[in-house]
């Protein structure tokens, strides 16, 4: 971990407000975490709006609707703590550009991609330079947008994309030790919002695409309640792992529905022991994917809406 | 009491790992390890492994200032990497290099930018990578050793093998030698243990290939000192008997790479 | 240099013109049988060297070099640690407030944490934190601590993040160096991913001494530490030696899908024409005996990133030379462009799902690549 000597840093594990054991009611910690309310296949509203930022060629801000549980949460305070977080990300594309005199030749558009995290966007502080799976992140994304850019119509020129993430998705239910599920499944959601918010921000400063491509998330869960042990993982879409008791595989895709392909695959996790309905012959990861792709037309339709409404207001201007 | 040599050689006249004063750990060498590269080699002194790759001569890269400023002859560039699990904790490094590798890398640059036969290459680079695998004493006599063999794989054009070999004393000799019950020896090629608690110093010598048969008895005349570090503390008195010792460790060196590049390109 | 730091995901790519990208191409997309530069079949790996054991100094370590020259090492080293318990979960357990949850979260913790194993990768020519060596290492480990077996099976339960257990206040931190010895010449990760899996396997950690709850203090011998990948113990006279029967660290095989043909290992230049690249993580289901998947990534095709060739037809300087039938454009049904054939277009969009689902398949298939993958490397001497 690199030190960043030019700042006086808070504490980098944060502190959480007293909760005093007189307040809480008997047994209010196992009913504590957050529910899942909704439908398996039922995705969280997107808020998604272009063009807020005003010296960027092209800009995007994306929301995710807060679960139900957090609302809930909000109007019958029981902790001060909220139990889940939703996502929220501002992206803005610079360019297209002539890139550096040093730069090589290069007969397309050179894309760049940096996806950082604010200090508060997750419950545990990140510091100012960028550590390694906000990199990894940048990869991701990367290969997604290239995939739909149609990028020989820009020699020589380069195409920056930043993102700020002002909130994160949890990787799991505040309240867990951290040690019961480690892998990041929230990044896998932030990384579906980063698509599908890139996405408009590209389309917002008119750059040939393919297709909007847009992000999903699938995962496989397993949400044991104490009576059945075994119950056999499913499917959901669009998952808040704060919901959740253990997410065994999760999976997001970047997709694009006219040509319907895909341009980034993000797997991970154990996919072989799914509960498919009788007659469904997928194995777990087909089905897992197949889950994600839904998603991601869920999100698509948002994105094209997102997209005409600047389309209109491009129009209505001139 | 802690086990170490300056306890133990006064009495068994034996150093910590078993050697007498004057002996080198076993060195195993290879060259040609590498086939991607221009040279390459694999040494081994004791438990400090090192492998070394050459690239070049080569055009300086396009942009750098060092394609102008080679203009009479090739830049050497050395680039010194310790691997995490070279030591015996494993090590996080910070950004890349630390001081310990990049003092190594400018003494392997300013050493063989000298020792080569650079003129013979103008506007080019020579690169060298020296990657230790694993650390355990005379780390820059071990790199200078594998980065000869590596250059002479590359047949880069040199006066002589440049060798390499650290030597020390068995005690801290703060005080003046006393030449008639002198009970300090020097000691040759020292392990990382006894380069942390006694004197030590790191000589490089190269010789000039012998031409012709009545040259063979002048080779001492012809010996050079090419590198000398050192930065112990150490009463004057002592140095000669150190440097002796090196010089004469530097030779068995060289005897030994001179059989690994004859065997070699034999085979 | 920023320049190619920036292609990051993808590699450099090579230098070919337009003409030989779509030579290439047209070779490796012939129905059925793909016609790779160096002959092989599409499943059938680069020869390569390899050695475990080579430095003394470390826990476990391996080399391997393929025939180009490209070399890589790795290094593990194993320190023990103190676990952090989160302070929560403490203080919920003096807190009482329910005394069921307090020895559910103690179990937890136990459960072992996928930041003990740390990678790092080192790649000349790149910074540590450049984009290919944070990718690449993330994607190793991520199949590394996830690889988790069920409770029930003996010796490995959870993969190996139970393993570097040693009782609840303490446990193993792991370290993996890679170290690659030159500048990659084609996609780094088979190499390091065969080249890992080897080093974990001939990694021991000294034998324990303490039991239970003690501070551990550990044996001297080092004859007798034990394999962090516990062997199958030769007196059990298990004769059916399909390996099955013990957990494997796992693997990453790198895949690419050509027009309609699916190739294995590609090399720089098979890669520079692919038309999807996944990176696909493997290990060995340690009940069934069969193989599992434990992850997928898609690596960003350097085809994308090609110059485009110019058809006879629009290319001035032959105009009025060739007769316009001569070259039309045909549908290429890989991918649903319209081609000149023979004039290369750099790839654009993405990978079919079905197209995906067969890549994977081909991977774990009883008898497919990834048993032949695992089966060579056990033949590999472990010493």
């Amino acid at each position: 971990m690199m030190a960043d000597r030019r700042r006086i840093n808070g504490p980098p594990g944060g502190t959480r407000p007293a909760v005093f054991a007189s307040n809480l009611q008997s047994g209010t910690s196992a009913t504590d975490r957050a529910q899942r309310q909704r439908q398996p296949s039922e995705l969280r509203k997107i808020f998604l709006k272009t063009g807020l930022i005003p010296t960027a060629s092209g800009s995007s801000y994306l929301e995710f609707e807060p679960s139900a549980s957090l609302a809930a949460a909000r109007a019958n305070p029981k902790s001060l703590i909220p139990p889940s977080s939703a996502l929220k990300l501002a992206c803005t594309v610079h360019g297209p550009k002539p890139l550096p005199r040093s730069a090589a030749f290069s007969p397309n558009l050179v894309l760049t991609t940096h996806i950082k995290y604010a200090p508060f966007a997750a419950r545990q502080r990140k510091g100012h330079i960028r550590d390694a799976s906000e990199r990894d992140l940048g990869v991701h994304l990367e290969t997604a947008l290239r995939g739909a850019i149609i990028a020989e119509r820009w020699p020589k020129s380069g195409l920056d994309i930043t993102i700020t993430i002002l909130e994160a998705e949890d990787d799991r239910w505040w309240g867990s030790a951290p040690d019961s599920h480690d892998a990041s499944w929230g990044m896998m959601n932030v990384l579906a919002g980063c698509i599908t918010a890139a996405s408009a921000a590209i389309a917002d400063a008119h750059i040939d695409c393919l297709d909007l491509v847009a992000g999903g998330v699938a995962a496989l869960v397993s949400d044991d309640s104490a009576s059945t042990s075994t119950v056999a993982p499913k499917l959901m879409l669009d998952t808040d792992p704060a919901e959740h008791r253990s997410i065994l595989s999760a999976c997001v895709v970047a997709y694009m529905p006219a040509r319907d392909e895909i341009t980034e695959l993000w797997l991970k996790g154990d996919s072989s022991k799914a509960s498919l309905e009788d007659g469904d012959d997928r194995t777990g990861h087909e089905a897992l994917i197949d889950g994600a792709v839904d998603a991601a037309r869920g999100a698509h339709a948002v994105l094209a809406e997102a997209v005409r409404e600047s389309l209109l207001k491009t129009v209505g201007q001139a | 009491m802690p086990l170490d040599t300056s306890t133990t050689y006064p009495l068994t006249k034996l150093r910590l790992d078993g050697r007498r004063w004057n002996e080198l750990r076993l060195i195993q060498a290879q060259i040609s390890t590498n086939p991607a590269s221009s040279g390459s080699s694999y040494l081994s002194m004791g438990n400090t492994a090192i492998m070394c790759s050459v690239h070049g001569p080569a055009e300086g890269r396009r942009g750098d200032a060092s394609g102008t400023a080679g203009g009479a002859g090739a830049i050497v560039e050395v680039d010194v990497n310790v691997a995490g699990f070279a030591g015996v904790d494993r090590k996080r490094r910070a950004g890349g290099s630390d001081k310990q590798s990049s003092r190594i890398a400018t003494t392997l640059r300013s050493a063989f930018q000298s020792h080569l036969h650079t003129y013979l290459y103008p506007h080019s680079t020579i690169s060298i990578h020296v990657s230790v695998l694993s650390a355990d004493g005379s780390l820059l006599a071990a790199a200078i050793n594998a980065c000869t063999l590596a250059l002479v794989d590359a047949g880069i054009p040199m006066p002589g093998l440049l060798t390499s070999c650290t030597a020390g004393m068995s005690g801290s000799a703060s005080t003046p030698k006393d030449p008639r019950h002198d009970e300090l020896d020097p000691l040759l090629d020292l392990s990382l243990p006894e380069e942390q608690e006694l004197p030590v110093l790191t000589v490089g010598t190269t010789t000039s290939v012998p031409v012709g048969e009545n040259n063979m008895d002048e080779e001492e005349g012809e010996m050079k000192v090419a590198v000398l570090t050192m930065d112990s503390k150490l009463h004057s008195t002592y140095i000669e008997t150190m440097l002796a010792v090196g010089i004469d460790g530097c030779n068995q060196i060289r005897e030994l790479l001179e059989g690994v590049i004859k065997g070699s390109s034999g085979a | 240099m920023s320049n190619q730091r920036q292609a990051s995901s993808a590699s450099q790519v090579p230098h070919l013109s337009p003409a030989e990208l779509s030579y290439l191409y047209s070779s490796l997309s012939l129905p059925k049988t793909p016609i790779r530069p160096d002959g092989r079949s599409p499943t059938q790996f680069r020869p390569l060297t390899a050695e475990t054991n080579i430095l003394p100094g470390t826990n476990g370590s391996a080399r391997i070099g393929f025939a180009d020259g490209t070399q890589a090492i790795v290094g593990v080293k194993a320190e023990v640690e103190k676990t952090v318990l989160a302070n929560e979960t403490l203080a919920r357990n003096d807190g009482g407030a329910g005394l069921d949850r307090g020895e559910q979260e103690g179990s937890a913790a136990v459960g072992g944490h996928g930041s003990w194993v740390q990678m790092s990768i080192e790649i000349p020519g790149f910074r540590d934190d450049d984009a290919l060596p944070v990718f690449l290492s993330e994607m190793m480990r991520e199949s590394l601590v996830g690889a988790v077996g069920t409770r029930e099976a003996s010796d490995m339960a959870g993969g190996l993040k139970e393993r570097l257990v040693i009782n609840k206040r303490w446990h193993w931190r792991l370290y993996i160096d890679v170290l690659l010895l030159s500048q990659p010449l084609a996609y780094p990760l088979p190499l390091l991913s065969l080249t890992t899996h080897l080093a974990l396997l001939s990694t021991k950690l000294p034998k324990r001494k303490s039991q239970g709850e003690e501070d551990p203090f550990f044996d001297d011998d080092w004859a007798v530490a034990e394999y962090l990948y516990p062997r199958p113990s030769l007196s059990s006279g298990k004769t059916n030696s399909t390996g099955s029967s013990f957990v494997r660290p796992p693997v990453t095989l790198l895949v690419i899908s050509v027009g309609e043909n699916i190739i294995f290992d590609p090399n720089r230049e098979e890669i520079a024409v692919a038309d999807a690249v996944l990176a696909i993580s493997i290990t060995r289901d340690s009940e069934a005996g069969t193989l599992k998947l434990l992850s997928i990534r898609t690596v960003d095709p350097p085809s994308r990133l090609t110059q485009p060739g110019v058809p006879n037809s629009e290319n001035v300087s032959m105009l009025g030379a060739v007769a316009p039938t001569e070259d039309v454009a045909v549908l290429n049904p890989a991918t649903g462009e319209e081609e000149v054939p023979g004039v290369w277009r750099p790839r654009r969009g993405g990978v079919k799902r079905s197209v995906i689902a067969e890549m994977v398949k081909t991977a774990l298939k009883k008898g497919g690549v990834g048993e032949e993958v695992l089966e060579g490397l056990e033949g590999v001497e472990v010493s």
